[in-house]
């Protein structure tokens, strides 16, 4: 191992470990990010999640199918369903305090009429009530309203299968409850144009992406460090004594990139196991060694390319003042574009055209390709192969600048 | 030891060359200053020997050798001492000397006496373990110093090693490097103080505009050869010695004549004594840098 090389590693160290505000943007930020994001966006990836609406059930049956109907709706469980109220008054002001958007009453009668049509034997059937907050979204109101008579459906067949079995003389288990596990879950499929493919969770999009973000800020400490070089005339001392641009740059990429994966570690673990302290579900890492190599591979590439994005940022720019703001605008742009901050599933085809764009939307692909594709190795060599171009590009940048820079100096 | 012959560079995009048939000879083992006005192309010439800057017409040499093949032979042959405080504010002094000893590919015993070396030349010793950030003005002084010295350099480029320190710091900074030669390395040494160059340096060049104005031994340069006298009164000359002997006032009680010999010097003693005109001081023949300076770059002023 060059002594030279080992030397400027350990420089780029002690310097990073001093730079406290870089580190915490490139630590702290993501994590406060990913917390948020997955908590602010965790019903929006999840079609049929729980919907913040609560409701209340008035029993006025209190039968062994108005209590059927009840068990129904909570195997729902997308409305949020508060204690029993006794009357439909009750129910009624609960909607007005606002304690309650919902409120569904199960006349008497219920159950001793529940496969009689209404008027069939001459009496009236009266019919189920639904009280609703009028500022609750129509969208809302419907659904609710289609849960109710979806359960209404599968405690009518619950009690035909019932009444059929007895009619044929069919065994009946004494005691067993005459719910049936109707096939009526559905599991929502994401159509998109280039395959079939499970959505992320809200913590599946945010670990990755956050991350992704966090990667490419590695700009701001590079460019101060790199900056400071430039401005003392340190970079032409170490020319002087014949250290090559190459070696320098050589220098900074390991550390950096040993950072990059020190945060990419972190973020997992802020994925696993603080994010459930928040209530939202924990990230799931893959759990094979070849499946783990390959999500690493692709945090690794994404290093490259951030890490080389950042050493052509610092290239161009004059100032530290330059480099923050060229850097931090320029990767929110690419983090806006790229479905960072806005998942790309969301948005319309002309946007994820433009997304393709963006490098930080290549190393989102591969860690969803790994993460809920189970991808091998020869799939995620598209995004990695374009994120180890951009990084050769950029550095050859980074490289072609300084040169032309030496040759002008003035 | 270096032999500079007939180098000019012009910038990409420049109306002038910074440096223009640039011919210069500096000896082994002294120290040599390079002095000029602001663009004068002292820091072009600087970056050139310190391989900063490509190649340029006119050829260098180095011990015999071309300046490149030097470089390649030996990296650590010559060092720079920039104008700037050319370390990493956020490590130590120590941390600082052994990055700069890596970088000059030196590890483990021999790095750790070059570094201690150093640390003893410039005084460094209570401060190692301190940030460089957090020194004053002539302990970074030094501490840039050391670096330059830390490759035992055969060549060591000074540029403007002075600026901003107090006058202890410049006193020992100078003292250091005039007792260098004598360790084996040749000095060049650029400022624009011209007591500093006129105490340390034995041979100097003035450049302006790209072009040498005069070189060779400090004290050839300040020999006049013309009998010009310069000299302080305790009151005005008379208007009568005046008239006779063509003194132009250059300060309120100071004067410059051309006398037609220094044997007129006594006749001219003797006249003042007589109008009880004391002499407070007096030189004949010899100029300071500074006047000699002045005279070859004009007064114009250049920024």
């Amino acid at each position: 191992m060059s002594p030279r090389l080992l030397a400027l590693w350990l420089k780029e160290s002690i310097a990073l470990s001093r730079d406290r505000h870089g580190l915490l943007a490139l630590f702290i930020m993501p994590t406060i990010f990913i917390l948020v994001m997955t908590m602010a966006l965790r019903d929006a990836f999840t079609p049929g999640a729980t919907i913040d609406a609560a409701y209340v059930i008035v029993d006025l049956d209190r039968s062994p199918h108005s209590q059927a109907m009840a068990r129904r709706l909570d195997k729902a469980a997308t409305f949020h369903r508060q204690a029993d109220v006794a009357d439909a008054d009750t129910a009624r002001q609960g909607i007005l305090d606002r304690h309650h958007a919902l409120a569904l009453v199960l006349p008497k009668g219920f159950g001793e009429r529940l496969l009689t049509p209404a008027g069939a034997d001459g009496q009236a059937t009266e019919p189920l009530q639904l009280l609703l907050d009028p500022t609750l979204s129509p969208a809302l109101q419907l659904a609710f309203r289609n849960q109710v008579m979806a359960a209404l459906g599968a405690v009518r067949a619950d009690e035909l299968t019932q009444r059929a079995g007895k009619l044929f003389g069919l065994p009946l288990v004494p005691g067993k409850s005459a719910d049936k596990d109707w096939p009526d879950e559905i599991h929502s499929v994401a159509v998109r144009s280039d395959q079939s493919a499970r959505l992320p969770s809200s913590v599946q999009q945010n670990v990755p992406a956050w991350l992704i973000f966090a990667m490419f800020f590695v700009v701001i400490p590079v460019s101060s460090i790199f900056i400071i070089e430039r401005q003392q005339g340190t970079l032409q001392r170490l020319r002087a004594i014949g250290v090559p641009f190459r070696l320098i740059l050589a220098g900074k990429l390991l550390p950096f990139f040993v950072l990059n994966q020190v945060q990419a570690f972190a973020m997992v673990l802020v994925g696993m196991f603080v994010v459930p302290l928040f209530g939202s579900e924990a990230l799931e890492m893959p759990a094979t060694l070849p499946l783990l190599i390959n999500w690493w591979l692709v945090a690794a590439a994404v290093s490259l390319a951030a890490v080389a994005w950042a050493l052509l940022i610092a290239s161009l720019a004059r100032t530290s003042e330059q480099a923050t703001i060229v850097g931090g605008v320029g990767n929110i742009l690419m983090g806006a574009i790229g479905g960072i901050m806005v998942p790309k599933f969301v948005m319309p085809a002309g946007m994820q055209a433009i997304a393709e764009l963006s490098p930080m939307a290549w190393g989102l692909e591969g860690f969803h390709s790994v993460m809920l594709r189970h991808a091998g190795f020869a799939e995620l060599l598209p995004p990695i192969g374009k994120l180890l171009a951009f990084a050769i590009l950029s550095l050859l940048a980074a490289i072609w600048l300084n040169h032309r820079a030496l040759t002008n100096r003035s | 030891m270096l032999s500079i012959d007939s180098v000019s560079y012009r910038y990409r995009a420049a109306a002038h060359p910074a440096l223009s048939d640039v011919s210069l000879s500096v000896p082994a083992g002294g120290v040599y200053g390079l002095l000029g006005p602001n663009g004068a192309g002292k820091t072009t010439l600087i970056s050139l020997l310190a391989g900063l800057l490509p190649s340029s017409t006119g050829s260098i040499f180095l011990n015999g050798r071309p300046l490149a093949e030097a470089r390649t032979a030996n990296p650590r042959a010559i060092a720079l001492v920039p104008q700037d405080y050319a370390f990493y504010p956020m490590l130590s002094v120590s941390e600082n000397l052994r990055f700069f000893g890596g970088a000059l590919g030196l590890g483990g015993g021999e790095l750790k006496a070059r570094v201690d070396t150093a640390i003893a030349f410039a005084r460094l010793e209570q401060v190692v373990g301190k940030r460089a950030e957090q020194l004053s003005g002539g302990l970074r002084r030094r501490l840039n110093l050391a670096i330059g010295l830390l490759g035992r350099p055969q060549l060591l480029l000074l540029d403007e090693p002075t600026v901003g320190v107090d006058p202890q710091s410049r006193h020992f900074l100078l003292e250091s490097i005039a007792a260098l030669p004598a360790a084996g390395t040749t000095v060049i040494y650029t400022s624009h103080y011209m007591e500093e160059v006129e105490a340390i340096c034995q041979r100097i060049a003035i450049i302006d505009q790209g072009r040498v104005l005069v070189e060779g031994t400090l004290d050839d340069i300040l020999h006049s050869p013309e009998p010009v006298l310069e000299l302080h009164l305790e009151q005005p000359m008379p208007a009568a010695i005046a008239a006779r002997y063509q003194a132009i006032a250059t300060t309120p009680l100071g004067y410059r004549l051309q006398l037609g010999s220094s044997a007129e010097l006594p006749r001219l003693l003797d006249d003042l004594a007589a109008a009880g005109c004391a002499v407070r001081d007096l030189s004949l023949g010899q100029h300071n840098l500074e006047q000699v300076f002045m005279r070859l770059t004009q007064r114009s002023l250049r920024d």
